[in-house]
């Protein structure tokens, strides 16, 4: 059984020593034959990652690192691989005595045998992850059950989420909230509390209650939608029964539906940026505050917003020697960035990381800071046992662009942007474009009102002055060619990487000469990945809206279009396009040759067996079978007995007109 | 405001719209004005430009060879290699009407010259019938755009930027706000869809033309097909394999049909997941065969219809537009009028068609 060496010390975690956990009920479980240690409350990816396995498998130009973003499927192990009833990591709750493996892109039956657990690192899931279409999400190929029916359907249970639910049960409405993680709250706690507000944790605390005492709203935990279109979503649902664990896909109808999805958090562009060590700053909050949770005991922060400088004191508090700040603003100012300072963490602004790599002789990442400009620092190169990563955020339009919403790419903030109005579908909160909690939670009743056509709310950003608390830098670009690691766009189930650099040598540019540009590549786009091929100028900024919608990867449900015409329907005689091609009036002959062959339809009737040039064809096999052939025939040649020259294949045979065609013989030809 | 002038307008992102531009400025020496964003590659393909394409009229294959080596010359000169290559693709159809029209596809495209043959593996569905024409040559424009661009740029072609006005008078010339500049246009021509949906007035509507609701679908990777490139003749679906084994399906219908028909197409054995679609819609013709000439006979010029073939047609508009036609040339494009009608007594030019 493996240890909990990325579990914080109860006595010392302070704010993360683990909200969700209950640290009195230990149990342990089975992933792919290893025996995973973990406590009531943690997911299996939270255990997993409490365990040290913070890698999930290998590529051919590296590692990459285990995160709930890129995390495999799995299925217990009692039913076999396979796409039967897949769960997710970060969705599925630890349960005691349970047994499972996971579906990788190659779907390795090795993996759990004795041998592979021997040859296996012990902090990878030694999954093969070479496939360009990263991991596989087998739910998405699943048809979907008919779920339950509402007026309302919220998907994502952050405060916008929250507060669109309430809404709609206030309105008279039932509603059902799909949220993908354990509990409802989202991600606000990690970014503090303005003068006169409630702490978030108050805020959640207070609509957690009323939901839970609204008979008109169904909270469903664990529920991730990945499809949606008016009226209807898709969601894949992770239930607990009788203490096993199942999922279903399941088609969720309403009338009106509230995308809460909130945002991606960016992933800063350089070389070896998903390498194992590294984390998001949402994902490593959500770690430790729910489950304790906090691989390595050192820590590099590279951010260009404020909210990696709180998570930085708070991890600070729970014991983790907090390295320095890299910032990627010149002179960044935010309450935070004063907390820290007293915190004595270092922080080097206008600086990005440039590339990272595996430590040589130890865990964590050796890391190349720079400054912005591109120059190098003075006090160079520096390692730490993880590396948080926060590269701005991204309004998550996925289900959004899935149900025929738009958007366009907003220069100043480095985004894109939610535009126009889908029928029956609102978005609300961070997803909407919002920032600021109360303006998150405005916007999310303001997006009943739009569905029910009621008065709008009136949603006002409450943001601090930029003199005190400088906004978020577009995500940090480093150069290409700064380290042999890959750099990735975004940190998701996709696996799209930054092309590149052009090799130097002339031998290796004569060989890239006319291969198509990186640009041309076809492939499925999250929505962040087109946000740095845009900030990259790989996708024109005009083109961001168009591309971000195009390249959603689309689950069709719901509404089905016309059925196509059946394929089996009869062929005519002549069919329209020899309209003319024999002059005005052909007439139809049968046709046979003196070695009783079989005809090709489509095959040209010329007056000599000399005759070749296609032009000079005066007519043309239409029907055939073993015994006759019907031949349509310019005016003029159809003659009993005719000879004329059979062209196939390149030669030329003899055949004869048998007799004109009539209604009968079609009849016996069938 | 200054003023100046310009033979033509061009309106149009596709190949052939961009390709006449270049053409009809740099060979011909008219003045010329484009209008057609160059990154319209960056969205997801509707069509393919193949030198062979579901055609069964003699003169259309005649016209595709003569043009089909100028065209492959000009775009590697354009693009280098990676601008164009050859590959196999494969015309297959299921239904007995697909299946005799198939024959005559191969016969005709065995007439002149062009191998074409009976596909004899097994990685087709049961009951469906292919034939590969070998050798074709696929563009690949839309990849090196910048250096279409650049080759614009020489041939002196003037661009004009998708949010500057273009006026369509009714004799097809046109006004053009360009900058400070006023731009008259001698004759406008609508060379692809998008141009002719987005102008194209009810009253001016071709009696020849249908509007289509299309799609494009794009997939996960899947298992190698049976060819590079596949077509349909029961649905009109085009299917193209990329590099890493993702599919671009595109064709009449919505995604939901476009997916539906590929998955018919392709089998049980290639089970796909879809990775991006668009909705759009495009232009066909009641007779299957593409259609030029001026809209009425006396407005702007249209290009509509040409499938996948459209740009390797390209020299041979530009110089029947020049009035630098070919015998043969000019009799195609009088063939292929877009005011021709049903009723007409010249010569059906009807085919396939990119719909089938």
């Amino acid at each position: 059984m493996m240890a909990q060496p990325a579990r914080l010390d109860a006595a010392k975690a302070g704010a993360f020593s683990g909200a969700a956990i209950d640290r009195s009920r230990p149990l342990q479980f089975r992933l792919d034959g290893r025996i995973i240690a973990g406590f009531a409350g943690d997911t299996l990816l939270s255990a997993v990652l409490a365990a040290g396995i913070d890698t999930a498998g290998q590529r051919d130009d590296g590692p990459l690192a285990l995160t709930e973003r890129f995390a495999p499927a799995i299925v217990p192990a009692s039913r076999g691989r396979g796409p039967q009833r897949p769960l997710a990591m970060a969705r599925t709750p630890a349960q005691d005595g349970a047994d499972y493996v996971t579906i990788g892109p190659d779907d390795s039956r090795l993996r759990s045998g004795r041998l592979a657990r021997l040859l296996r690192p012990a902090r990878s899931l030694g999954l093969r992850l070479d496939a360009q279409h990263g991991l596989p999400m087998p739910w998405r190929t699943l048809p979907g059950a008919a779920g339950p029916h509402a007026e309302l359907i919220v998907v994502g249970g952050g405060v916008a989420g929250m507060a669109a639910a309430l809404a709609g049960a206030k309105a008279g409405l039932s509603v059902i909230v799909l949220e993908s993680a354990p509990v409802l709250g989202g991600h606000s706690r990690l970014f503090g509390t303005l003068d006169g507000e409630d702490t978030p944790d108050a805020t959640i605390s207070r609509m957690r209650d009323e939901i839970a005492a609204s008979d008109a709203i169904t909270v469903m935990c664990h529920a991730e939608v990945f499809a949606a279109r008016t009226g209807i979503v898709r969601a894949h649902i992770t239930t607990v029964d009788d203490g096993i664990v199942s999922a279903s896909v399941v088609d969720l109808t309403a009338r009106a539906i509230v995308l809460a999805t909130g945002t991606v958090e960016r992933l800063p562009i350089f070389a070896g940026n998903r390498l194992p060590g590294t984390v998001g700053t949402l994902e490593a909050f959500a770690l430790a505050h729910h489950y304790a949770v906090w691989p390595g005991r050192s820590a590099v922060f590279a951010t260009g917003s404020n909210a990696a400088y709180r998570l930085a004191m708070l991890a600070n508090d729970a014991g983790v020697d907090t390295r320095r700040i890299i910032d990627s603003r010149p002179r960044p100012q935010s309450r935070f960035i004063e907390f820290s300072r007293a915190y004595g963490i270092t922080q080097t602004t206008g600086s990005i990381i440039a590339a990272a790599q595996p430590a040589r002789g130890g865990p964590g990442l050796d890391l190349l800071p720079q400054l912005t400009t591109g120059g190098a620092l003075q006090d160079g190169a520096l390692g730490a046992e993880r590396l948080v990563l926060c590269g701005g955020w991204q309004p998550e339009l996925t289900l959004w662009h899935m149900a025929g919403g738009a958007s366009q790419w907003e220069a100043e903030p480095a985004r894109l942007a939610p535009l126009g109005q889908v029928d029956g579908i609102v978005l609300a909160g961070s997803a909407a474009g919002w920032l600021s909690r109360q303006a998150c939670l405005d916007s999310g009743t303001d997006a009943v009102a739009q569905l029910l056509d009621h008065k709008r709310v009136a949603i006002a950003e409450r943001l601090l002055d930029p003199i005190y608390e400088t906004p978020d830098a577009p995500t940090p670009v480093a150069a290409a060619d700064a380290g042999p690691a890959p750099a990735f766009l975004d940190g998701g189930q996709r696996l799209s990487r930054r092309a590149p650099p052009e090799p130097k040598g002339m031998l290796s540019r004569l060989v890239r000469r006319g291969r198509p540009a990186a640009t041309a590549m076809l492939e499925p786009l999250a929505v962040a990945d087109v946000a740095a091929r845009v900030q990259l100028g790989q996708v024109p900024p005009i083109s961001a809206g168009v591309v971000a919608r195009e390249r959603v990867a689309m689950v069709t449900i719901g509404r089905e279009d016309a059925p196509s015409a059946t394929t089996d329907t009869a062929a005519p005689l002549v069919p329209d396009f020899l309209a003319g091609r024999f002059g005005p009036s052909p007439t139809l002959w049968t046709l046979a040759s003196p070695d009783g062959r079989q005809f090709d339809v489509g095959a040209l009737l010329q007056p000599d067996q000399d005759q070749r040039d296609p032009f000079a064809a005066i007519g043309v096999v239409v029907r055939a079978d073993r015994e006759m052939a019907i031949a349509l025939v310019a005016e003029g040649y159809g003659e009993v007995g005719r000879v004329l020259g059979l062209r196939e294949n390149g030669r030329s045979t003899p055949v004869h007109l048998v007799s004109a065609y009539g209604a009968a013989s079609d009849a016996a030809l069938g | 405001m200054s003023q100046t002038h310009v033979d033509f307008a061009i309106v149009g992102a596709t190949p052939q719209a961009r390709l006449l531009a270049g053409l009809l400025a740099g060979t011909h020496g008219r003045t010329v004005l484009l209008q057609g964003e160059s990154h319209a590659g960056y969205g997801l393909p509707r069509h393919l430009d193949l030198s062979v394409g579901a055609i069964t009229r003699p003169q259309t294959w005649a016209l595709l060879g003569d043009t089909v080596p100028e065209v492959h010359r000009l775009a590697t000169r354009i693009g280098k290699r990676g601008a164009a290559s050859r590959l196999d693709p494969l015309v297959l159809a299921r239904s007995a009407a697909g299946q005799a029209a198939l024959g005559h596809v191969r016969h005709m495209t065995s007439a002149f010259g062009l191998a074409a043959e009976p596909y004899r593996g097994k990685a087709l569905p049961g009951g469906t019938a292919g034939v590969l024409l070998r050798d074709a040559i696929l563009l690949q424009l839309t990849s090196a755009e910048a250096a279409v661009d650049d080759w614009l740029q020489r041939q002196g072609v003037l661009r004009l930027a998708q949010d500057e006005s273009l006026t369509i008078h009714a004799d097809g010339s046109g006004l053009a706000r360009h900058a400070d500049t006023e731009v008259a246009v001698g004759q406008t021509i609508l060379a692809d869809d998008l141009a002719l949906l987005a102008h194209l007035t009810p009253a001016q509507w071709p009696e020849l033309f249908v509007r289509q609701a299309a799609s494009t679908v794009l997939t996960g990777p899947v298992a190698p097909l049976a060819a590079p490139v596949l077509h349909d003749l029961d649905t009109g679906l085009w299917v193209q394999q990329q590099a890493g084994g993702a599919l671009v399906a595109f064709g009449p219908g919505a995604t939901g049909t476009t997916a539906r028909h590929l998955a018919a197409l392709i089998g049980e054995d290639h089970r796909f997941e879809q990775a991006g679609q668009s909705d759009y819609g495009r232009i066909a013709t009641r007779d299957g065969a593409p259609a030029v000439g001026r809209l009425g006979g006396t407005g702007a010029d249209v290009l509509a219809g040409f499938g996948s073939i459209g740009a390797f047609l390209a020299p041979a508009v530009a110089r029947w537009l020049c009035g630098a036609a070919t015998p043969d040339e000019a009799a195609w494009m009088g063939a292929h009028l877009v005011n021709r009608r049903r009723d007409d007594a010249s010569p059906s030019v009807r085919d396939l068609g990119a719909a089938a």
